[in-house]
């Protein structure tokens, strides 16, 4: 009937207007370019990036091999392919990439959620990859590209992304589709070198998978540089002191373990790994005895609760089946 | 009675050479600190890193993954990776395409140029 389709004609104009729109949404609104720090260059690009135009559904390990290539490790997109293309997904996931990266000895640092997070990073050299939304709807187009650069004055961003070796996108819509994406931003730095705005956890974070990765001396470098930059910083100093641990220097351990208790008893991870340090340094009563004066700083609702009460109970059932007497080095470490 | 206390050390020592995983899982590595340091939820999951490695496992092999290259993938990502993952992993932004955006608006612009809203594609 003619009513039907006119009125199916108009619900098609309509959902049509409403997808143009969600489209076009990004459009509206200043961009926060000009609302960058005055820190910030006018007009950054890192023409030296290389290129890698994607083939079809590789945009994944196509903006994954520029990232690498600008930091000094040339890899083939192909060859990237095998590493963090998911064939059921035609695509690939940010873990994937970050591993990757971490594999060949870089840092893989994710920026902060915000447009002068990302590029203070870009400014500072490093190009940024990132993860753009650009479908709508029921439609999602997951989409990485790297920003090699903006220009201020034109309200652009500049970047690498699928098969164009420089587009030129408007700020605002580039925004959007960031903050569609997550506002997700990822930077690669060589171990020991510090991002241009680095946040203690997220750099912790991407530091300590560096161990994941079996590069403790990759980790190493990353947490001495952060703890030149965070001196009483707890976690840094963990990490050295696990690190030492690993390597079977239980004495150097326990030092970076005390020092991290010095400046803040609550910290359960210092308080469980330098009891542990004390065990395996032949001091079990010492072990014990700090976890008695220790436990009571940590909160209860300390997420390694578990792990802390877990390594009471072991140490007690050791020091039951150990001879009394502690030996003679161990008095160092009951002096409080 | 100094050859006994020497027993005695070596009984220790050897005890603790012979069951290193129940040392080693006492540490709390550098990872879960910073994880515990970032989050005061209880349901922090310490433990289900092994679970999810296998689903990882299994949804990579099930998504096309080469199978030889599965173990590889699999080890370099972190617990807190493979515990999003193996929650996640149809979900997750998986970025890939950017052609089929082209396609999209070109089908809105036929659709609009249909229904009459536009008229764009006129040939005279």
């Amino acid at each position: 009937m003619p009513v039907s389709t006119v009125s199916r004609g108009r619900a098609w104009a309509v959902l049509a207007l409403l997808l143009a729109l969600l489209l076009l949404v990004g459009c509206a609104g200043p961009s926060r370019l000009a609302q960058l720090p005055a820190e910030l260059p006018e007009r950054v690009e890192l023409t030296a990036t290389p290129f890698y135009p994607q083939t079809e559904h590789q945009c994944g390990p196509a903006a994954l091999a520029t990232v690498l290539g600008a930091a000094g490790r040339n890899a083939d997109p192909a060859a990237l392919a095998t590493e963090v293309y998911l064939p059921g997904r035609q695509g690939s996931l940010q873990p994937e990439l970050a591993a990757a990266a971490r594999a060949r000895g870089l840092l893989a640092y994710e920026t902060g959620p915000s447009l002068s997070d990302l590029l203070v990073e870009v400014a500072a050299g490093r190009p940024a990859l990132v993860l753009q939304q650009l479908g709508a709807g029921p439609w999602p187009y997951w989409h990485y590209a790297v920003v090699i650069g903006y220009d201020k004055a034109r309200g652009q961003l500049l970047l690498r992304s699928g098969t164009d070796a420089r587009q030129a996108s408007r700020a605002s819509w580039f925004e959007s589709t960031w903050e569609r994406g997550g506002l997700w931003g990822l930077v690669l730095l060589e171990p020991g070198t510090l991002p241009a705005r680095p946040d203690p956890l997220r750099y912790m974070s991407a530091a300590a998978a560096l161990e994941t990765a079996g590069n403790p001396d990759a980790a190493k470098a990353a947490y001495a540089a952060a703890v030149a930059l965070w001196p009483k910083a707890p976690l840094p100093r963990l990490g050295l002191g696990n690190l030492a641990a690993a390597a079977g220097d239980w004495a150097e351990a326990e030092r970076w373990y005390r020092a991290v208790l010095a400046d803040d008893p609550a910290q359960a991870a210092a308080l469980n790994n330098r009891a542990e340090a004390l065990v395996r340094l032949g001091c079990p009563d010492a072990a014990r005895m700090l976890l008695q004066q220790g436990t009571v700083h940590v909160a209860a609702d300390d997420p390694l609760q578990p792990v802390l009460q877990q390594t009471v109970r072991d140490l007690s059932a050791q020091v039951a089946a150990t001879p009394a007497g502690a030996a003679a080095q161990c008095t160092q470490f009951t002096v409080r | 009675m100094r050859n006994r206390i020497f027993v005695y050390a070596l009984c220790l020592a050897m005890l603790n050479l012979a069951s290193p995983q129940v040392a080693q899982a006492a540490l709390v590595g550098t990872l879960q600190a910073v994880e515990a340091s970032g989050t005061r939820a209880q349901d922090l999951a310490l433990v289900n890193s092994a679970l999810a490695r296998e689903q990882v496992r299994g949804q990579m092999e099930a998504m096309g993954v080469d199978p030889s290259a599965v173990d590889a993938r699999v080890a370099r990502l972190t617990d807190s990776e493979l515990r999003s993952l193996a929650d996640r992993m149809e979900q997750m932004p998986a970025g890939g395409d950017a052609l089929a955006v082209i396609g999209i608006v070109f089908v809105i612009l036929i659709i609009l140029e249909l229904v009459g809203v536009i008229d764009i594609f006129k040939k005279t």
